[in-house]
């Protein structure tokens, strides 16, 4: 016995497993490659670590999984059988120490019957210490393959696509599905995981010519069709919609156009699954050695790749298809031994075969690397044969996952060929070829040996594993799975569901169909996470927004902060300062001289028509209707249920024309809210609200000296506090606010935002010459906790009323905005609500976040929303919410953060710790 | 090798054009005053000064000279400028439709998407209006803060289109 041959030219790419240099023939896959090169040992099993050869030729492959690439191209847990050979592959086996051959792990199998199914259920159990102490064993033993470290270096695409018809498989019946969906001028796209058409005809030549799926996917291309191979369709979901995963390089491949793979949604009217069928291998003892492998299989290799994969060969069947099998061995030079044939004579009798009836393989016996003996029982006595190959095939399961996925009603029982085919379906899908019929079976009976006749073969679960938990009282088949964990490997159960359902029948005693069904999950095959979470660029679908200053401000070299959506300048640094020093610098710019900052991302609406003031008075908790034109005031706005979800300010520009501006972090969810009561809620209003938010640039200068700046650039009078007035910066038409959010005498200065650097430029050579600076973000909120301005997110979160925010003297006495009624209910006026309060260190520098509680230990009874150094003078302060805050006024409490193992005495005071009369603000 | 060019129009002026009330007078002022009909939903207005693109049921978005508009619409509407916060960018080449579809929901490989029609849609997470300006010329309307990125996007996903 020779174990696998190739003949033939000689390979010309080169490859490694395991450090080993080798080479394959183009359109290898690793599988095939590995044969070739008679490396039988390719993995390890991921419970007792038994030595495992190659059983399939396609997806299905439960054994040969192993790490394909190196570094952030690693891709762990590949089956060797769906990826194809390139020049460089590093591919190398897993879940073995210190190498394939010799594996230290493999003592677990000596240790078998001491770990059953269930092994973990009934040891890992006891105190939470004794749990510490398992986690780290059950850590080192879990998982196959390791996750790459290194960040993936490859780019993805994801993109959509819409169809007539969608066509998983290109086999014979999904060529032909395809090709008349094309002829009758239908948009098709016709998917196939192979890298070849039709693989099924390279393996069953006899069947069609292969030469035909060529000539009928070129007259698909030419009709229009979309042909994807190396396509997965992985996931069917809700109103047809399918997503394809498509490897346009291979794993571990750097890829050839800049994308490794790409996700596609396909949103089709109809789909047609062509998705074949997998053979299902035979239970019997120690059936998972290498050199057993199923029949289509080794036809595969045999005709489509040139490799035989034994000299000496046992067949063992139920069905006709191995006999193919069998002629395609002999015709490569093999010597077919006997057909072990579980149907009664005359099964296989014309075959030409040596043919035992009634039979079936009783064990196998060999090496780590290959096979050397199969036993049966023929005609009541054991006979051994020396072998090297033993091609098996337990029938053929239709491939139903994506029927299954797009919300299958039911499956269908097919008693001749003891599997399940498609049933009713609730989408506008049809199965066609195997998929929908495969061929009669003969009986398989039970092994003598279930204890070592493997099912699921990744996850080492044996029929003995199912009999036990049948034994312990597990009748559902869900509860069969989670307890012997059948089916729950990366392969998900492919080749082992039936078998199971088989077992777990006979038991119950009732056919299989009543034996039930686990659920066919998405993905198909396995994804990579690369390919959900990557896309063209690393930061797609999370983009920052950018200010439209955002090249202005970047020659300044702020530092960025991320805030939302938004990049915006936390602060300017000179020289070597630090934030905190550059920050204060700014903060005290403004407080003595004057700053300017940008507020563009300000939430900015232009509401305009006769009703524009019922929609504010309506969204607004506060009076708007008295508003005078120029003027603006204050505001905030309730939701429905009375608790304040956002503030900001609202301008009369003009006698129906508003300016409504609220928060930046709020902005969408104001915009959503602004929609609903536009379109729902007031249908009949005659107004108009246009989002402005990016139409306008903001530039807020603030400071002793900022009505002098103002009033040298517009110059004119400046507007008085809360006034609003139109004019003109270097040229250019802008709208001035007057103002704060600092504290101090403050404008906003609003300009159109593709033509805001010039005014922007003007502002800050004002700004300079009269001895201030810019300020960012840190600087702002320094000013504005100071100032005890809320801000949302912070003090504002959702959860406080007018009341504890202590805006209720500012609400519209008359009732009938949003929230009104919620108000009135008892508990938003009952003790013990949390209250806005301001805190101010007496020793430390208070965390901000940080919990407040009367002694160490003590239940929290609020929390610090936002902490700061003071401007001017030396000191840390915050506000925060606190149980009954307004009583608590004097009290000493301690703001701890334990996660950051910072803490700080505070004292609790007035929300207000600069300028509380509110004279800087006026002339 | 991938037909597309990437351009980032220079500003202009953009306003919303709103109809509150009476819309029927309004479309038959709109008529008398221009000689062409307000476009349907999809489907956008080209004048010599002015394009119309239908936006919501009751909001069309106003591309070039809007003088004359107010007028239009009276008491039953009004005019709004948004100009400032969008980036007008041109896809011109055979494969814009390819390249809209990446990171995209919406079917402009359809041919049913043609010269005149416009639509709203979603591409990476960035709302984008669309107008097929013709066979080969695609407008898009991109908030001017996701400008950069959806250029930069578009810019590296035409390299490797299928």
């Amino acid at each position: 016995m020779n174990g696998p041959q190739r003949g033939g030219v000689a390979g010309t790419i080169r490859f490694s497993f395991d450090g080993k240099p080798l080479l394959a023939r183009p359109g290898d896959t690793l599988a095939a490659a590995l044969l070739a090169n008679r490396i039988g040992l390719v993995a390890r099993s991921f419970k007792y670590h038994r030595p495992r050869g190659i059983m399939a030729a396609g997806v299905e492959e439960p054994n040969a999984l192993v790490t394909v690439g190196t570094s952030g191209r690693s891709e762990p847990n590949t089956r060797a059988t769906d990826v194809f050979v390139y020049d460089g592959m590093v591919a190398r086996s897993q879940n073995r120490w210190p190498n394939l051959s010799f594996d230290v792990g493999s003592v677990l199998g000596l240790a078998a019957k001491a770990l059953p199914a269930g092994f973990y259920y009934k040891t890992f159990f006891g105190s939470a210490k004794r749990w510490m102490f398992y986690e780290w064993f059950i850590r080192r033993a879990a998982g196959l393959g390791d996750a790459p470290t290194a960040a993936d270096p490859d780019r993805f695409s994801q993109r959509a696509v819409f169809c007539d018809v969608l066509v998983v498989g290109a086999g014979p019946a999904g060529l032909a599905a395809a090709l008349a969906a094309a002829e009758a001028g239908e948009r098709v796209i016709l998917v196939e995981q192979d890298s070849v058409l039709a693989p099924s005809l390279v393996r069953d030549p006899q069947d069609l010519d292969p030469a035909w799926a060529e000539a009928t996917a070129a007259r698909i291309g030419e009709l229009g069709g979309r042909i994807l191979l190396r396509t997965t369709a992985a996931g069917y979901w809700d109103d047809n919609l399918i997503t394809l995963s498509q490897r346009l390089a291979e794993p571990g491949e750097p890829p050839a156009g800049g994308i490794a793979q790409r996700l596609w949604h396909v949103r089709a009217k109809r789909v047609v699954l062509a998705t074949g069928a997998l053979e299902r291998p035979l239970a019997f003892a120690h059936n998972d050695r290498p050199g057993v492998m199923l029949s289509q299989a080794v036809r595969t290799y045999v005709r489509r790749f040139g490799v035989v994969p034994g000299q000496r060969v046992i067949i063992a069947t139920n069905n006709d298809d191995a006999y193919l099998t069998a002629a395609a061995l002999r015709d490569a030079g093999a010597e077919v031994v006997a057909v072990l044939e579980t149907r009664p004579a005359p099964a296989g009798a014309s075959s030409g075969f040596t043919v035992h009836n009634d039979t079936m393989p009783l064990t196998t016996n060999g090496a780590r690397h290959h096979l050397r003996e199969v036993s049966a029982r023929v005609d009541g006595k054991i006979v051994r044969w020396q072998a090297d190959l033993l091609a098996m095939s337990g029938g053929f399961t239709p491939v139903v996952h994506l029927h299954m996925q797009a919300g299958g009603a039911a499956l269908d029982w097919d008693d001749a060929s003891q599997s399940f085919l498609p049933g009713a379906a609730r989408q506008n899908v049809v199965s066609v070829g195997a998929a929908a019929s495969v061929a009669p079976v003969g009986p398989t009976p039970p092994p003598e040996n279930p204890a070592k006749a493997f099912i699921d073969f990744q996850n080492d679960v044996s029929l003995g594993d199912v009999d036990l938990a049948w034994a312990e009282g597990y009748r559902s088949v869900e509860h069969l799975k989670r307890y012997t964990t059948l089916g729950m490997a990366t392969d998900q159960g492919k080749t082992s569901n039936m078998a199971a359902l088989g077992r777990l029948a006979e038991k119950q005693g009732v056919a299989i169909p009543e034996a039930g069904l686990t659920t066919f999950r998405p993905p198909y095959t396995p994804v990579t996470m690369g390919l959900l979470a990557g896309r063209i660029e690393r930061d797609a679908g999370a983009h920052l927004r950018r200010l439209a200053l955002f090249d202005v401000h970047q020659a300044r070299q702020p530092i960025w902060q991320p805030l939302g959506y938004w990049q915006r300048p936390r602060a300017y640094p000179q020289g070597a300062e630090t934030l905190a020093e550059a920050a204060l610098r700014e903060g005290r710019s403004v407080r003595t001289a004057v700053g300017m900052t940008d507020v563009s991302t300000l939430a900015k609406f232009e509401v305009s028509g006769p009703d524009a003031v019922q929609l504010l008075e309506l969204v607004c908790a506060t009076t708007v209707g008295k508003l005078a034109v120029g003027r603006g005031r204050y505001t905030f706005m309730l939701r429905e249920d009375g608790l304040v979800f956002d503030d900001g300010t609202v301008w009369r520009l003009a006698e129906d024309r508003y300016l409504l501006t609220s928060s930046t972090g709020g902005a969408d969810r104001m915009a959503v809210h602004l929609s609903y009561v536009r379109q729902f809620l007031c249908p009949q209003f005659r107004v108009s609200v246009v989002n402005v938010q990016e139409h306008y640039a903001g530039i807020a200068v603030a400071g002793p000296t900022a009505k002098a700046v103002l009033a040298g650039l517009i110059g004119e009078e400046v507007p008085r506090h809360m006034s609003a007035v139109r004019a003109s910066i270097a040229g250019i038409p802008v709208l001035v606010l007057a103002a704060s959010y600092s504290g101090e005498r403050a404008f906003e200065v609003y300009a159109e935002a593709s033509l805001a650097e010039p005014v922007w430029n003007a502002c800050e050579a004002e700004v300079t010459a009269q001895g201030g600076c810019l300020y960012g973000m840190e600087a702002m909120e320094f000013l504005r906790i100071e100032k005890g301005h809320l801000v949302v997110g912070g003090e504002i979160d959702g959860r406080l009323t007018p009341h504890d925010l202590a805006l209720d003297k500012m609400l519209n006495k008359a009732g009938g905005y949003i929230g009104a009624a919620g108000l009135t209910r008892p508990a938003l006026t009952a003790p013990g609500r949390r209250q806005l309060v301001g805190l101010e260190a007496i020793a430390g520098t208070i965390p901000e976040g940080a919990m407040l509680v009367t002694a160490p230990g003590q239940p929290a009874d609020g929390h610090v929303t936002a902490a700061a150094l003071r401007v001017l003078e030396s000191g840390s302060i915050a506000l925060g919410q606190l149980v009954d805050g307004f009583a608590r006024h004097g009290e000493e409490l301690i703001a701890t953060s334990p996660t950051r193992s910072q803490s700080a005495a505070v004292r609790v005071v007035a929300p207000h710790f600069y300028d509380t009369a509110g004279e800087r603000y006026r002339d | 090798m991938t037909d597309i060019t990437i351009t980032a129009l220079p500003a202009a002026p953009l306003h919303v054009f709103e109809i509150w009330s009476n819309p029927a007078a309004v479309a038959n002022r709109f008529e008398t005053a221009l000689g062409r009909s307000l476009p349907v939903l999809g489907r956008a207005l080209q004048l010599p000064a002015m394009r119309l693109i239908r936006y919501e049921p009751a909001v069309w978005l106003v591309e070039g000279e809007a003088t004359g508009l107010a007028e239009i619409l009276g008491s039953d509407g009004s005019l709004t400028a948004i100009g400032g916060g969008l980036v007008r960018v041109r896809l011109r080449g055979a494969d814009w439709r390819s390249l809209l579809m990446e990171g995209g929901v919406f079917d402009a490989e359809s041919k049913t998407f043609a010269p005149g029609c416009s639509a709203a849609t979603v591409i990476d997470h960035i709302n984008v209006r669309l107008f097929v300006e013709s066979e080969d010329v695609c407008l898009a309307y991109v908030p001017l803060s996701y400008a950069h990125d959806m250029i930069h996007f578009w810019t590296v996903a035409a390299k490797a289109l299928p």
